[in-house]
């Protein structure tokens, strides 16, 4: 923790001309942390854990569009919610700064690609984990390939997706890179074993027979829906955190938030009835930061204007939250409990 | 011009024909090889993508169809708000989205069931009788076409000339009726109209072979069930699940128990299944959406469990998309469908039977 920080951000506004309207943010930045210019000498210099970068990107997706709004509404919604996670007894202010949106050239998504894989390249070499907001699911393919390049050879990375689709297509429609693809090409990364990967969520009629037979050949675990009502969504989703995270060296950890249930959900490209509930997936966060950490973040496919209220992007945000607040909490960062509201005097 | 079936069952989608042909026989249960599919490109837009064929028994006949998917456009037979005609474009529009092969059972819908699109029922505005005498028409074309129905509405009305055309079906032998609704619909008139979307248990309690023994209800709550609708069900004993019990017991035992009673010792069951039963955040796409209903995931499953037991019409009434959100509701509609048909087809096979 930086000592040399105020403390008043834990507090109710106390008035005055600085920061004293919660709703008036000036810069719009994840979590209001400072912006960093995405280079890695500049983010070491920050000393932080986490970096926000935006991917408005949606020339990868095979459904409805809209994704490429996501980055900006997770944004705003993250503005929602104090630094301070009482659950946890940790103060999250401070941990990351924005590196503003990956610059996407309109209509040319292999360049798109190439820039998305330098941007988390120059975030990891900085020893930062990046929180990467799409954008739709084929930007897990560059993001997920610059964490495989990062930690090299002889380490091993392990993955784990949540979301209602297993996007297992060896091609679609010819093309080999587009969001059904996603976990296809991930799963041929040199340093990621198929008894590492592991998805959660999948269900209902848009996972065609060559994804299960994808599955079935590559040995990728998933956890369909059904599983998790049958056996419980904390046991099963228990074992898959331990897939990617037990043995591996690094890991990625990614969220299309249609696993949830179309109705917690229904800003997401792909709404999909019979999914998991908010209050499961706070659950699931806790467990994840229990590991102590993560190498990459990354959610995708949320998509504002199919929104209701900001629910979803706003769900997407506290999940993420939470996982940084349970990391921080399982490595005994607690806020000190003699820090007391400053007297208004 | 009519036009008139061919007599061949063939599955060749829009998105296959022209210079981007795809082939292959079971190229839908795949990942497209050409372009995008029918995801964002559409030809005419039928459920499933299945083929239209004429609501004739002898072209549905011809063409081998085990299932037939009707449209009942009707919404002038109920007193709640409007816009349930637009249903059955709703689902329709809902399947583009979704793959025949279910993961879930190994099942390829489109070849287990040769499914057909019979297209809508065609309706009179401002008449209910007459369009309830066409929806009994096209429903028992449909049946005796040799195909079991899956129709989406349309108001809550519909099910009363359809359990009708069902029993005059089965006029030798005796049918259950299931009635998974928030409201108990069980008027014995509406303001002196007898066949509205209040009453159809009622009227299939009218009918000659159903009786109260093979009759049950699931999901009603909620204070828009007046003391005549729940009089109905005590008084001729006719087994009623409200949603509170549901809760209690868990939805899935609830769901074998009715369908137990609506297949003891009957030859054809009528499953008439309102999306008000729905709880109102899964299901914003509805007449009157309703609060403490059967979540999404709970949905699914009665669907399931209602594949393991059949029914000879499955009715998906007063979906109303122009309420939708996210076309959450169309898709819950939808995947009712398809997870019972799915574990319809799963069941069918670990007995051994075809459809």
């Amino acid at each position: 923790m930086n000592p040399a920080k105020a403390y008043a951000h834990l507090f109710s506004p106390q008035g005055g001309d600085e920061a004293d309207n919660y709703r008036a943010p000036g810069q719009i930045t994840f979590l209001r942390s400072d912006h960093v210019a995405l280079n890695t000498e500049k983010l070491r210099e920050a000393g932080v854990r986490y970096a926000f970068i935006g991917v408005p990107f949606d020339e990868g997706n095979v459904g409805r569009p809209g994704s490429e709004e996501g980055p900006r509404e997770f944004r705003l919604a993250s503005q929602e919610y104090f630094p301070y996670w009482f659950e946890y007894q940790v103060d999250l202010f401070g941990s990351s700064v924005d590196c503003g949106d990956v610059q996407m050239p309109k209509v040319n998504p292999g360049l798109s690609r190439e820039r998305i894989y330098k941007a988390v390249r120059e975030i990891l070499a900085a020893g930062i984990t990046p929180v990467i907001c799409g954008g739709d699911r084929s930007i897990s393919i560059p993001a997920t390939q610059a964490l495989s390049d990062h930690i090299g050879a002889d380490k091993k990375m392990g993955y784990l997706h949540f979301g209602a689709n297993l996007d297992l297509a060896d091609s679609w429609a010819g093309e080999r890179n587009v969001s059904t693809c996603a976990l296809a090409r991930i799963s041929e990364l040199p340093n990621l074993a198929g008894e590492n990967i592991a998805h959660v969520g999948a269900r209902n009629s848009l996972n065609p027979k060559d994804w299960i037979d994808l599955a079935k050949q590559r040995d990728i675990r998933f956890f369909p829906m059904f599983e998790l009502f049958e056996r419980g969504v904390d046991t099963a989703v228990e074992e898959a955190i331990g897939r990617a995270w037990d043995g591996t060296d690094a890991q990625y950890l990614s969220f299309n938030f249609n696993v949830m249930d179309a109705s917690m959900a229904p800003g997401v490209t792909a709404s999909e009835p019979g999914g998991l509930e908010s209050r499961e997936m706070m659950r699931i966060a806790g467990a994840l930061g229990e590991r102590g950490g993560v190498s990459v973040i990354e959610v995708s496919e949320l998509c504002p204007i199919f929104d209701v209220s900001g629910t979803t992007s706003r769900l997407a945000v506290c999940v993420v939250l939470r996982i940084l607040a349970a990391i921080a909490r399982s490595r005994g960062e607690l806020v000190d409990q003699g820090i007391k509201r400053p007297s208004r005097d | 011009m009519s036009e008139r079936g061919t007599g061949t069952w063939e599955f060749v989608p829009h998105q296959h024909r022209g210079p981007q042909q795809q082939t292959g026989a079971d190229d839908h249960i795949y990942s497209p090889k050409l372009h995008n599919g029918t995801l964002k490109s559409s030809g005419i837009v039928t459920f499933m993508g299945a083929p239209y064929c004429p609501p004739e028994r002898d072209a549905i006949r011809a063409m081998g169809a085990k299932i037939c998917f009707l449209g009942v456009p009707w919404d002038q037979g109920q007193m709640v708000r409007s816009g349930t005609s637009s249903g059955p474009a709703g689902i329709r529009e809902a399947s583009t989205q979704y793959f025949p092969y279910m993961f879930e059972y190994d099942v390829d819908l489109m070849s287990v069931f040769r499914p057909v699109d019979c297209g809508d029922v065609p309706i009179v505005p401002g008449n209910n009788d007459r369009s309830h005498e066409y929806i009994y028409q096209y429903i028992t074309e449909c049946l005796e076409g040799g195909a079991k129905v899956i129709f989406c509405g349309g108001d809550h009305s519909a099910p009363i000339p359809a359990s009708h055309a069902l029993s005059d079906f089965h006029k030798d032998g005796k049918i259950g009726y299931l009635h998974i609704d928030c409201h108990l619909d069980s008027a014995p008139d509406w303001g002196g109209i007898r066949n509205t979307n209040c009453s159809g248990p009622a009227r299939a309690y009218d009918l000659p072979n159903c009786d109260g023994a093979n009759m049950a209800h699931m999901g009603s709550r909620n204070g828009l069930n007046p003391k005549d609708w729940y009089d109905f069900f005590v008084d001729n004993e006719i087994r009623i699940i409200p949603m509170m019990e549901a809760v209690e017991r868990g939805v899935e035992v609830c769901t074998k128990e009715i369908f137990d009673i609506a297949w003891n010792g009957t030859d054809a069951v009528y499953c008439s299944w309102d999306t008000d039963s729905l709880d109102a955040s899964c299901m914003p796409g509805t007449t009157a959406p309703e609060s403490f209903g059967i979540k999404a995931r709970e949905a699914i499953q009665v669907a399931r469990i209602a594949g393991t037991y059949g029914a000879d019409i499955l009715e998906i009434s007063e979906l109303c998309p122009i309420f939708d959100v996210s076309q959450m509701s169309i898709k819950l509609a939808c995947c009712i469908v398809y997870h019972y048909l799915g574990s319809r087809a799963k069941t069918l096979r670990d007995q051994g039977k075809t459809p």
